[in-house]
């Protein structure tokens, strides 16, 4: 019987011998990743200190902090929690990253993702590390369990294999395929399963689709995402791994609890319709829906060819008068890499409103909607009061959905504007 | 561990329910318990926290606690003395957080069928069973793992790090 890449990597950190799912293991982490947060992170130095008399990290490699929300700081009880997070960063030895963009997206950048790593955060949208065939889970505040012992208790999961198949249409992205996903399989289809992915449209995708996807594993029930590495995610990575280890693969006789093939060729822009993450309809169904905010950024989408797509849909075009349009790349590397191309003076001149990389957008902390007013967006969530009021709605659609919405008030298709 | 025995409080029949409904989005951000409790339903049943007693217990459909949980909704319902959930499955995440707050969570297939409200129910954790003692039925329950299961009878995650650590020290 063979081993699935999830099982490999658990067996890689665990002692003992080899795993298979069920099994309950103590793994190591490889790393032990976080933002700061209040009721997180400041609390788990707290617990560390006050409950377990621990003052200092024994390997403080392992631990990456990140400082992503709440920047620029907007309040001195903002800029004091950030604070914290830098002194007990500096006391520990432990690097803390700020103002590089999204942590999930700096994390892979800085090569905390390296092919057959186990990596814990406490937040599920690290699940997108397995686009360089790490397994990295996100916890909640079990996290502190990795903060105060070496290994964490750890059920190894089944895996659901999706086999994707087809070449995506023009304004057609990553996004829709995922959750077409969702739609195929329904919100809790690979419940507390590792998600692996793979075939042809994986194969032909970019990175950053890649990204986009295993980012929103977890709305379709699933614990994390991965795919096996290949060429284009391990030539990636290889300058940045951060530790020596060999990438792992999932066997030709692995075992799965579940199998499915998707074929996506026929697949068009899909809108998320609030408050579920899982209602995803044809953008077609929805069009015409008036909108008055569009978000395009986030830890799911957000990078270069998000951007890139939103800048060709614009191009020739302003955003509507009074359409409120934020653009925050994913990381400060992205905006740098779209800058240079002149992606982001293209964007500009049509009208976007663009910001330095930060959390903020996604969470309603900025860029806020009133009661009654609808967004689009390539944030990760639609539910109720996510980005304001809770009399506001989310639509989520991709990037190119976003500026077609920004041109025409409505949620508008943007194959149109992508001819020629 | 002791058995759970109280009486349904409230059945969410919605599948993939997602729990910030309990209190309401807008009040997510309120830490105090208290106020919390006090919240707990309220849009639904203004009375209910007046009607639960300690012990009782909430049932739940298929994926309950789906989509972005937070904590505040489940410290109002232990305020209130909940003791439990019960439910068809639970969502990972949702799951994760709950135990690690030392709050019994119980995966029941068929429990969403088997219950009507103010029914008096029990968990045997001993024989892996699930009783409705109102109609007299029982269903088996899926067990717990053993780190959910340490976690639980320590009272939750600090609990459960400092069991590790004594075993640590004398293994």
């Amino acid at each position: 019987m063979g081993f699935t890449i999830a099982e490999k990597i658990l067996t890689r950190v665990s002692e003992g011998g080899s795993v298979h799912a069920g099994d309950e293991v103590l793994a190591k982490p490889d790393f032990v990743i976080a933002y700061d947060f209040p009721g997180y992170t400041d609390v788990i130095f707290k617990q560390m200190e006050e409950d377990f008399g621990i003052t200092k990290v024994a390997e403080p490699d392992r631990f990456a902090l990140f400082i992503d929300h709440m920047v620029p700081a907007a309040t001195t009880a903002e800029e004091d929690l950030h604070q914290l997070t830098r002194d007990w960063g500096a006391k520990n030895k432990v690097p803390v990253y700020e103002r590089k963009g999204i942590g999930h997206q700096v994390a892979a950048e800085l090569g905390y993702a390296t092919p057959g790593a186990f990596v814990v955060h406490f937040d599920g949208h690290i699940s997108q590390l397995g686009t360089f065939g790490t397994l990295a889970i996100g916890v909640r505040r079990h996290l502190l369990e990795a903060f105060v012992k070496e290994r964490i208790k750890f059920k190894v999961p089944e895996t659901t294999r999706i086999d994707l198949t087809g070449t995506l249409q023009k304004g057609v992205t990553a996004r829709d395929v995922f959750h077409h996903i969702v739609r195929v399989l329904g919100p809790r289809g690979c419940r507390g399963h590792v998600l692996e992915l793979g075939g042809d449209t994986i194969d032909n995708m970019s990175l950053e689709g890649r990204q986009s996807i295993t980012c929103l594993a977890m709305f379709t029930g699933a614990i994390t995402a991965i795919i096996n590495p290949d060429a284009r995610a391990l030539d990636y990575m290889k300058p940045r791994a951060r530790i020596d280890i060999e990438p792992l693969f999932s066997d030709a006789d692995a075992t799965y609890t579940q199998r499915h093939k998707i074929d996506v060729s026929a697949l068009e822009p899909i809108v998320v319709v609030p408050p579920s993450p899982a209602d995803t309809r044809d953008l077609s169904e929805v069009a015409g829906i008036e909108v008055q905010v569009g978000y395009l950024g986030s830890c799911a989408s957000g990078r270069v060819e998000d951007l890139a797509l939103a800048a060709d849909v614009l191009e020739g075009h302003k955003v509507k008068d009074g359409f409120r349009l934020n653009v925050i790349p994913t990381s400060q590397e992205i905006m740098e890499i779209a800058a240079e191309r002149g992606i982001i003076t293209r964007l500009i001149n049509a009208g976007a409103f663009i910001s330095s990389s930060s959390c903020d957008y996604c969470f309603g902390r900025m860029g806020v909607m009133r009661a009654g007013e609808r967004a689009v967006s390539t944030g990760t969530l639609n539910v109720r009061g996510r980005m304001g009021s809770p009399d506001s709605e989310i639509y989520i659609v991709n990037a190119a959905a976003v500026a077609a919405a920004a041109i025409e008030g409505r949620i508008a298709d943007p194959r149109p504007y992508l001819k020629g | 561990m002791q058995n759970l025995k109280g009486r349904v409080a409230w059945i969410f029949e919605q599948e993939d329910f997602d729990v910030d409904q309990i209190v309401g989005v807008k009040n997510i951000k309120i830490k105090d318990p208290a106020e919390l409790g006090r919240l707990a339903m309220h849009a639904e049943e203004p009375d209910f926290a007046d009607k639960v007693k300690p012990g009782d217990l909430l049932v739940g459909n298929h994926n309950f606690g789906y989509g972005h949980p937070h904590y505040p909704p489940m410290i109002g319902m232990r305020h209130l003395g909940l003791a439990g959930v019960l439910a068809e499955s639970f969502s990972p995440g949702y799951w994760r957080g709950e135990i690690a707050m030392g709050f019994p969570q119980v995966a029941v297939p068929g429990i969403i069928k088997a219950v009507s409200r103010w029914d008096e129910i029990e968990i045997d954790w001993g024989t892996a069973t699930f009783h409705n003692h109102t109609k007299g039925t029982t269903l088996p329950i899926e067990p717990l793992s053993d780190g959910d299961r340490l976690m639980l009878e320590a009272g939750g995650l600090v609990g459960y790090l400092h069991a590790r650590d004594n075993e640590e020290a004398t293994g």
